[in-house]
C-alpha cells in the first residue's frame, strides 16, 4: 500500500506472441557422450598433398597407413604419430592410393597413379617385395581379403575399369575381368565372412558382387545401381548388408536378399568421400556398430544402421576425404583434403588400484586426504564460488541487472547536455530521437541546444543532415533543425566546420523539395487511375 | 444520497490520545479514521461549514482509551465539543464569525475537569471579521481572539489583527502562541496559571521575507519559521527581555550587545538567528520531533526533511509524489502523519519514516494547459462498478469508488516520473471506458517545447483479474498523425471504438482478437484501424455511438455528421449550428440525438434523428449530458449560468429533462458547477433501503463537481432509498488491549512520578508485543544505558519462548 510501489508498478499485458524456445545445447546422450570422450586434435606437421586413404592395420598395436601425395605414411596406432622409417616412400613413382593391410597386419598393399600394385612389409622401411603390375590407369583400389584363412590373395581395381584378383607370391593376377565397370573403379570392399567374395563400386553408378570362384562369365554375381558415382564400399561385419557412399547419400543394401536397398540416408550436403566401421560402447556392456562417413561439406556423421539414425556428427573446418576407426576402439582418424590428419583419442584412464589392495585387507578404507584449504592458498579464495545447489536448496534467484547506456546514466543524473552529445556520438538515431523527445518531456531540449558548444554542435547539425528526412523522425528533426539553425546563427556564421553543415543541409533540403515534387508527379499520375479503377 | 469525495487536506489532521486514531476534516464534518487499517470507522456530522480545526483533549493515564473528546471549530462559526468514541456531539458554541484557526492552550485533564465545573476554558480563535466589506484591499479581516468555552463569552479585546485569517501555532505546553503575519511572527506568551488577559505578553520577530510556516520547540526557546523562498529561520532564547518573570527586572536589564546576538534583525528580543536554506520553493509546514532533537519540515517538491536541530545537517524522505501540507505527530513518538496535496495521508514510522499506511481521497483537480482540457474535466464514470475514473496530476488514472467512498485503484497511463515542482509536460487528455468496464482507452499528449517534439498517444487497456484492474493491450503512436484527439467513445458492444481528431479525420479501431487467420501462428490481439472518415476536411469535435451501435454520429465542426459504422458509409447529415459543437449523447433507441456547443453562442439542441430535424433547443451554456441507459428517454444536464470567466468555483443548475419536452422535469441548482460531470449509474449497483418493499429500477444521478465532490440521488426525489451502509471494520471491535510503549514496554507500568522532576520525553518506541524488535529503536540519546537493555533484551526473549512451550 506503500505510495512507491503504487508508483513503480505500470501494468502492460503479456504479449501474446509465441516467443521461441531458447536454443539450448543438446541433451547429452550416452552416445555423444561416447563421441565426445575422444579427444580431438590434429597431426603436426599436416601434409601437403589431401589425404586420400587410410587403413587401420587389424592387429595390435594397429597401426596406421596413411596414403598422402607418393607415399604411404605408417603412424603408431596407440599414439597417432609418425613411425620412425615413415614415410615407406620408396617405388612410388606418382600419387599412392588405398593402402591395406593383410589380415594378419603383416603385409601392406597399396596402388598407385601408374597403375602399379606395391605389396609392402609394414614393419620396416625397405623395397617393395612385390609390384603387380597390370593396370594401364591410376589403380585406385587394392584390398586384401578379410578373412585370416587367405593371405595370398588380394584385389584391386582401376581407372582403366579392370578389375584384377592377384596371387601375391608369384605376382600373377589369377582373375581378370577388363570392362568391369563402365567407368573408373574408384571403391572396393572386401566381404568379412568369404574370403573369394568382394563388391566393387564405379562411377558408373553401379555396385557389382564378385567371387572368384565361379567362373567369369558367370560373373558379376550380383549388381545393383546406387545412383550415383560410387565414392566407398563397406561390408557390414554380417557380411548380408552392403553400405555404399555416392553423391550425398548412403544407401544400405541387403546383399543376400538380392541387393535390395534397405535404407537410405541423406544427413550430408555434399559428396560423401568416405565409409568406415566404428564401434560404440566400451567392451564391459557390449559394443554396437556405427558406420562413420564423411563428406567434403566437412561433418563427420554417426550411423546407427539399427535405428536408421545419425547419433551423433563432428564438424571439422576442411573437406574430409577419408576415415578410420581403430579396431581397437580408441581412435578415429579423418583425412582431409588440404592434407590435416585429424583424429580422436580415447582418454585412458589410469586405474590406480595400487594401495588400495592391502588397505582392504585391514578392513580400513582409507579416506582420500584432501588439503586443508589456507589462506595461503589461491584457491582459498574463490572456494564455494562455484557450488552448485543442492536438491532442497531453496533458490533466491538475483535480479537481472539493468543495464543502462550511458545517455540514460547522465539522464537520470539530469546532466542533459552530457547525455545528448553522449547519445550523439554513439550515432544510432533511435536513442538520439529517443533522448531528444525525453528532453522534451522535461522542457530542457532548447537549453541542451543552447549550450551546445562548437564541436558538439558540428555532432548535430551532422545527424540532422543524416536523419532529418527520414520518414520516422522528419516531423520532430525538420522543427529541431530549423530551430537550430535559428538559435546558433551566429556561431554557424563563425566557423568554417558548421558552415560546411549547413551546406550539407541545404543540399538535403533541396534533394527532398525534388524528392517531394516526383512523387507529387507520381499521385496525380496514379491518382485517376485509382478513381477509374473504384468505379 | 449519498455524498463523498471531500478533500481529507484542507486542514490538519489530529490524533487520538492513543495514536490509534486519526481525525481528519473533511469538509463539513470530521471523519475519524482507523491507524492501523487506514479505514473509516466513523464519522462526527453536526457543523453545517468546513471544519477548520480539531483539537483533541489531552488524556493522560489509564483513562486515555476511553476518554475521546475533541474540540472542533468551523466555518459556520461554532465550536463543538465532540466525543468522537460514541460519535456524538455533546456541546455547541457559537462564536458568529467564521473560524479558520482554534487552539486551547492549558487545557485542563479531562477527568480534572468534570469535578470543577467553574473552571474557564479560553480558547484562542482565528476569525474572520465579516463586518468589514470585501471590496476594501487592505481591511484587516483576520482577528485574534480569546473566547471563554465554559460560558461561550468572549475575553479582552483583539490580540491581533492580520489581512487575513491566520493558522495559530501553540507551542507544546501551551506557554506560547505564535501567528505569522506578512513579515513579521508574533508571539504571545500565555500564564499557564491563574489565566488574566491583562498578562499576556507579546513579541514580534521581523524578517525580510514573507513567512509561510512557524513551530515552537517542545521544550527550550527556541521558534523556527519558514519563509516563501524556502529559507527556514531559527531563533533561540526569544522573548527573555520580554517574558521574563517579573521578579528581577534588574538582573535582565543588562542584556548583550547588538554584537553578540548573530543574525537577530533590529531590535528584535531573541538571542540569536540562524538561517537554514534547502526548500526551493516555499515551506509549508515546520515541526519539531517530540524530543527536540529534530526538525521537520516540507513543502511544494514534495520531500520531507529531516533536520537536526544542533547541527544543521539534514536527511530526506524523497520521491513522496505531491507537495506537502501539513506534518501531525501524536502521542506515540513513532508515528506520524503528513497530509499531501493530492489528497492524501500518509502514517509514517518516524525515526525511519516509512510509510505505513496511506489515506487516498479522491484526486483533486489540477491544471492542465488549455490545448489538453478535455471534456467534462477528464471525469468519467465506471458504469460496471460504480466507480468515477478521474485522471491524476502524477499520470495516474484513479478508480474511486462512490459507494465506499474509497480509492478502489490506480493505473498507471504512463511510465514517468512525476516531480511537483516540474513543468506538467505529458497529460492524460481522454479516458474512455465501454460499457461493461472490459476495455478502456486513454489518450495522452506530450506537449511540445515550443513547437516541437510533440507527441499523442492513445492507449487500449484490457481489464485483469478485478475490476479498476486493467493491462496495457495496444499503444497508438499519434493516431491522426500531429492533430489533437478531440474524442473518444465506445461502441456498447466493447469491440469498436471511434477517435475523432481536430485534424480533420475521425477513426474506428477495432479490436483485431476477432479476425482469425488460419496461416498466421502468432495470434496477437491488439487494436487497429479499420477505417477512416472524413467530412470536407472539417475538424471533428466530438463522435458518439448510438446505444445498439448501429449509428455512429460526429460532428464535424457545426454540423452533425451520421454514419454507419460497419461499411463507413456517410448515412446523413444534420444542423447547423453556431458554434462547433463540443459534445454528442444518444437518448433512447436511437431515435433522439443531443449536441452541445459552447463558445460565444451556446446551444443545446436535441434532434429527431427519423425526422432528421431539431427538436428543440435551448441558448444554454451546458458542462456535461447524461442520457439515462437503456430505453430511458430522460436525460440531464449540467449548466452554467455563463462560462466566460476563470472563475472556478461557478455555481450551476442540473436540469432533468424528457427528450419530448422543453419544460425540465426538475432541477437542482449546485456549487462549483464548472469541469463537473453528471452520469446516470444503475440503481442496483447501491445497496437499497431493506424497508423499502417496491424496488425501482430507475437509475441514479451522479454529480460531481468541480473539486470533485460527488453526490449520488435519486433524480425522482425518493430520498429514503439509498444510503450508505458503513463498513464495521475490526479495528472498531478491537479488544482493548494494553498498549505499552516506550519505558512502559521493557519496565511495565510506573508508579505515579511528580511530573515536574520527569521532564525526560517519552522514549520513541513503538507499541508492541514483542519488544525486542522496539528496544533498541529510536535516537540513542533517549535509550536506557546499555547494560539495562541487554538483559531486558535477553528476558524478553526467553519469556517468549516459554510462552510459546505452553
Amino acid at each position: 500500500m506503500a505510495a512507491a510501489d503504487l508508483q513503480s508498478y505500470f501494468p502492460a499485458e503479456s504479449s501474446a506472441a509465441v516467443v521461441p524456445p531458447p536454443r539450448r545445447p543438446h541433451p547429452s546422450t550416452p552416445e555423444s557422450n561416447f563421441w565426445r570422450s575422444f579427444r580431438k586434435s590434429q597431426l603436426s606437421p599436416s601434409f601437403i598433398l589431401p589425404v586420400s586413404s587410410l587403413d587401420f592395420s587389424p592387429t595390435a598395436p594397429h597401426d596406421l597407413a596413411v596414403a598422402a601425395s607418393t607415399s604411404i605414411h605408417l603412424l603408431d596406432g596407440s599414439s597417432i604419430s609418425p613411425k620412425p622409417y615413415s614415410p615407406l616412400s620408396s617405388g612410388f613413382s606418382d600419387l599412392a592410393h588405398s593402402p591395406s593391410f593383410r589380415s594378419d597386419g603383416a603385409l601392406l598393399a597399396a596402388g598407385d597413379s601408374t597403375g602399379l600394385v606395391h605389396v609392402l612389409d609394414p614393419s620396416h622401411s625397405r623395397p617393395p617385395l612385390r609390384r603387380l603390375r597390370a593396370h594401364t590407369r591410376a589403380a585406385h583400389v587394392v584390398r586384401f581379403p578379410k578373412s585370416p584363412n587367405d593371405k595370398l590373395h588380394l584385389f584391386s581395381g582401376g581407372d582403366d575399369a579392370l578389375l584384377c584378383y592377384w596371387d601375391i607370391p608369384s605376382e600373377t593376377s589369377v582373375l581378370s575381368i577388363a570392362g568391369a565397370h563402365k567407368d573408373y573403379i574408384r571403391a572396393g570392399a572386401a566381404s568379412p565372412v568369404n574370403t573369394e567374395i568382394f563388391a566393387t563400386g564405379s562411377y558408373d553408378h553401379t555396385v557389382k558382387i564378385w567371387d572368384v570362384r565361379v567362373s567369369p562369365e558367370s560373373n558379376p554375381v550380383s549388381s545393383f545401381n546406387h545412383g550415383n558415382p560410387v565414392e566407398s564400399l563397406l561390408f557390414l561385419p554380417s557380411g548380408g548388408l552392403l553400405a555404399t557412399a555416392g553423391g550425398n547419400v548412403v544407401k544400405l543394401w541387403d546383399v543376400i536378399g538380392g541387393g535390395r536397398l534397405i535404407h537410405s540416408m541423406e544427413n550430408h550436403n555434399k559428396t560423401v568421400t568416405s565409409l568406415c566401421l566404428g564401434k560404440f560402447g566400451d567392451g564391459s556392456d557390449g559394443e554396437q556398430s556405427r558406420i562413420l562417413s564423411v563428406s567434403i561439406d566437412g561433418y563427420l556423421k554417426v550411423f546407427d544402421y539399427a535405428a536408421f539414425k545419425v547419433t551423433h556428427s563432428m564438424r571439422f573446418p576442411a573437406q574430409l576425404l577419408s576415415v578410420g576407426f581403430s579396431p581397437s576402439g580408441s581412435a578415429w582418424v579423418v583425412g582431409a583434403s588440404n592434407g590435416t590428419l585429424y583424429f580422436g583419442k580415447k582418454r585412458t584412464e589410469k586405474k590406480e588400484i595400487v594401495g588400495s589392495v592391502a588397505s582392504e585387507f585391514d578392513g580400513f578404507v582409507a579416506e582420500p586426504q584432501k588439503r586443508a584449504l589456507r589462506p595461503s592458498y589461491y584457491r582459498y579464495f574463490h572456494r564455494g564460488q562455484s557450488e552448485k545447489p543442492g536438491e532442497g536448496d531453496l533458490i533466491v534467484k538475483k535480479a537481472a541487472k539493468l543495464k543502462l547506456a550511458e545517455h540514460d546514466k547522465l539522464l537520470k543524473k539530469f546532466r542533459h547536455r552530457e547525455s545528448l552529445v553522449s547519445a550523439l556520438r554513439r550515432g544510432n538515431p533511435n536513442s538520439i530521437v529517443a533522448v531528444m523527445e525525453e528532453l522534451v518531456a522535461r522542457k530542457k531540449l532548447l537549453k541542451c541546444v543552447e549550450n551546445l558548444d562548437v564541436d558538439e554542435l558540428g555532432l548535430l547539425l551532422g545527424f540532422l543532415h543524416k536523419h532529418a528526412t527520414t520518414p520516422r523522425y522528419a516531423r520532430f528533426l525538420m522543427g529541431l533543425a530549423k530551430k537550430v539553425l535559428e538559435m546558433r546563427a551566429e556561431d554557424v556564421r563563425s566557423s568554417a566546420i558548421l558552415r560546411g553543415h549547413v551546406r550539407n543541409l541545404k543540399r538535403m533540403v533541396v534533394e527532398e523539395i525534388q524528392v517531394q515534387r516526383s512523387l507529387q508527379e507520381i499521385q496525380g499520375m496514379i491518382s485517376p487511375l485509382l478513381v477509374i479503377a473504384g468505379r | 444520497m449519498i455524498t463523498g469525495g471531500q478533500s481529507f487536506v484542507s486542514s490538519p489532521p489530529a490524533f487520538s490520545n492513543d495514536g490509534k486514531k486519526l481525525l481528519v476534516c473533511t469538509g463539513a464534518t470530521v471523519s475519524v479514521f482507523s491507524t492501523s487499517t487506514g479505514l473509516q470507522v466513523t464519522e462526527l456530522e453536526g457543523h453545517t461549514d468546513r471544519v477548520t480545526s480539531v483539537v483533541v483533549v489531552p488524556v493522560t493515564g489509564p483513562a486515555s482509551k476511553f476518554m475521546s473528546f475533541c474540540w472542533t471549530s468551523s466555518l459556520d462559526g461554532n465550536v463543538c465539543y465532540w466525543d468522537f468514541a460514541a460519535s456524538e456531539l455533546v456541546k455547541k458554541v457559537n462564536v458568529q464569525l467564521p473560524i479558520w484557526s482554534m487552539v486551547i492552550p492549558n487545557m485542563p485533564n479531562a477527568i480534572v475537569q468534570s469535578n470543577e465545573k467553574s473552571s474557564s476554558l479560553y480558547a484562542f480563535l482565528s476569525v474572520e471579521d465579516t463586518s468589514k466589506s470585501a471590496d476594501q484591499q487592505k481591511a484587516l479581516v483576520g482577528q485574534i481572539q480569546i473566547f471563554n468555552l465554559r460560558n461561550a463569552r468572549r475575553v479582552g479585546g483583539l490580540l491581533a489583527e492580520t489581512r487575513k485569517p491566520e493558522c495559530i501555532t501553540m507551542s507544546n505546553s501551551g506557554e506560547f502562541l505564535g501567528i505569522r503575519n506578512k513579515r513579521k511572527l508574533h508571539i504571545w506568551r500565555v500564564p499557564s496559571k491563574d489565566f488574566k488577559y491583562d498578562e499576556i505578553k507579546k513579541i514580534k520577530l521581523h524578517h525580510t521575507k514573507n513567512l509561510s510556516a512557524l513551530a515552537f520547540h517542545p521544550t527550550e526557546r527556541i521558534v523556527a519559521g519558514g519563509d516563501v523562498t524556502g529559507r527556514i529561520l531559527i531563533w533561540r532564547g526569544f522573548g527573555r527581555k520580554m517574558f521574563s518573570e517579573s521578579l528581577h527586572p534588574h538582573s535582565r536589564e543588562k542584556f548583550r550587545n547588538e554584537e553578540e546576538r548573530p543574525g537577530v534583525r533590529g531590535n528584535d528580543d531573541s538571542d540569536s538567528c540562524s538561517t537554514w536554506h534547502w526548500h526551493p520553493s516555499e515551506v509549508k509546514f515546520l515541526v519539531f520531533s517530540s524530543d527536540g532533537a529534530y526538525l521537520y519540515s516540507g513543502g511544494r517538491e514534495g520531500v520531507l526533511v529531516v533536520w537536526q536541530l544542533d547541527t544543521g545537517k539534514k536527511k530526506f524522505k524523497p520521491r513522496l509524489g505531491s507537495p506537502l501540507l501539513y506534518f501531525s505527530a501524536s502521542s506515540d513518538p513513532s508515528l506520524s502523519c503528513i497530509s499531501c496535496a493530492d489528497n492524501q495521508i500518509h502514517l509514517v514510522k518516524m525515526p525511519s519514516v516509512d510509510i505505513l499506511k496511506s489515506i487516498s481521497g479522491i484526486k483533486p483537480p489540477f491544471a492542465v494547459p488549455d490545448v489538453c482540457e478535455g471534456l467534462n474535466g477528464g471525469v468519467v464514470f465506471d458504469h460496471s462498478s460504480g466507480s468515477v475514473v478521474l485522471r491524476t496530476e502524477n499520470y495516474c488514472i484513479q478508480f474511486f469508488s462512490l459507494l465506499d467512498n474509497l480509492e478502489a485503484s490506480q493505473v498507471q497511463v504512463c511510465e514517468r516520473n512525476h516531480q511537483p515542482v516540474d513543468d506538467v509536460m505529458v497529460v492524460v487528455q481522454l479516458i474512455a471506458l465501454s460499457r461493461d468496464g472490459s476495455i478502456m482507452a486513454t489518450v495522452e499528449v506530450k506537449l511540445p517545447e515550443e513547437g516541437i517534439g510533440g507527441l499523442v498517444n492513445l492507449k487500449f487497456w484490457a481489464q485483469g483479474s478485478k475490476t479498476g484492474e486493467y493491462s496495457l493491450s495496444t499503444v497508438i503512436y499519434e493516431p491522426h498523425s500531429e492533430s489533437g484527439i478531440s474524442a473518444l467513445a465506445f461502441r456498447p458492444d466493447n469491440c469498436m471504438a471511434v477517435t475523432s481528431s481536430f485534424g480533420g479525420d475521425f477513426k474506428i479501431w477495432v479490436n483485431s482478437s476477432d479476425v482469425q487467420r488460419k496461416d498466421q501462428i502468432l495470434q496477437k490481439s491488439g487494436w487497429r484501424c479499420r477505417s477512416v472518415g472524413a467530412y470536407k476536411k472539417r475538424p471533428m469535435t466530438a463522435a458518439a455511438f448510438s446505444s445498439d451501435g448501429s449509428v455512429l454520429a460526429v460532428a464535424a465542426e457545426t454540423v452533425v455528421t451520421l454514419w454507419d459504422p460497419e461499411t463507413n458509409v456517410l448515412v446523413a447529415v444534420i444542423g447547423d449550428s453556431f458554434t462547433p459543437i463540443v459534445a454528442l449523447s444518444f437518448v433512447g433507441d436511437l431515435e433522439y440525438l443531443i449536441s452541445v456547443s459552447r463558445g460565444s453562442r451556446p446551444q443545446l439542441v436535441v434532434w429527431n434523428l427519423l425526422k432528421l430535424s431539431m427538436h428543440w433547443s435551448y441558448m444554454l451554456s451546458v458542462e456535461a449530458v447524461a442520457a439515462s441507459g437503456g430505453d430511458g428517454s430522460k436525460f440531464a444536464v449540467l449548466a452554467c449560468p455563463t462560462r466566460e470567466a476563470n472563475a472556478r468555483e461557478q455555481d450551476g443548475i442540473i436540469l432533468l429533462f424528457e427528450v419530448d419536452d422543453p419544460v425540465p422535469m426538475s432541477t437542482w441548482s449546485v456549487k462549483k458547477a464548472r469541469g463537473g460531470n453528471l452520469a446516470f449509474l444503475s440503481s442496483n449497483l447501491f445497496p437499497q433501503n431493506p424497508n423499502v418493499t417496491e424496488r425501482r429500477s430507475s437509475p441514479l444521478l451522479v454529480y460531481v463537481n468541480g473539486d470533485h465532490e460527488f453526490e449520488v440521488f435519486d433524480p425522482h426525489g425518493n430520498q429514503s432509498q439509498i444510503g450508505r451502509v458503513h463498513r464495521k471494520n475490526p479495528a472498531v471491535a478491537e479488544e482493548p488491549s494494553k498498549v505499552r510503549f516506550g519505558y512502559e514496554s521493557i519496565y511495565g507500568e510506573l508508579p505515579e512520578f511528580d511530573l515536574k522532576k520527569d521532564q525526560i520525553p517519552e522514549i520513541p518506541f513503538a507499541p508492541s508485543d514483542r519488544p525486542w524488535e522496539t528496544i533498541f529503536s529510536g535516537p540513542s540519546h533517549v535509550l536506557p544505558p546499555l547494560t539495562k537493555l541487554c538483559s531486558t533484551f535477553l528476558e524478553s526473549i526467553l519469556e517468549r519462548n516459554t510462552t510459546l512451550k505452553d
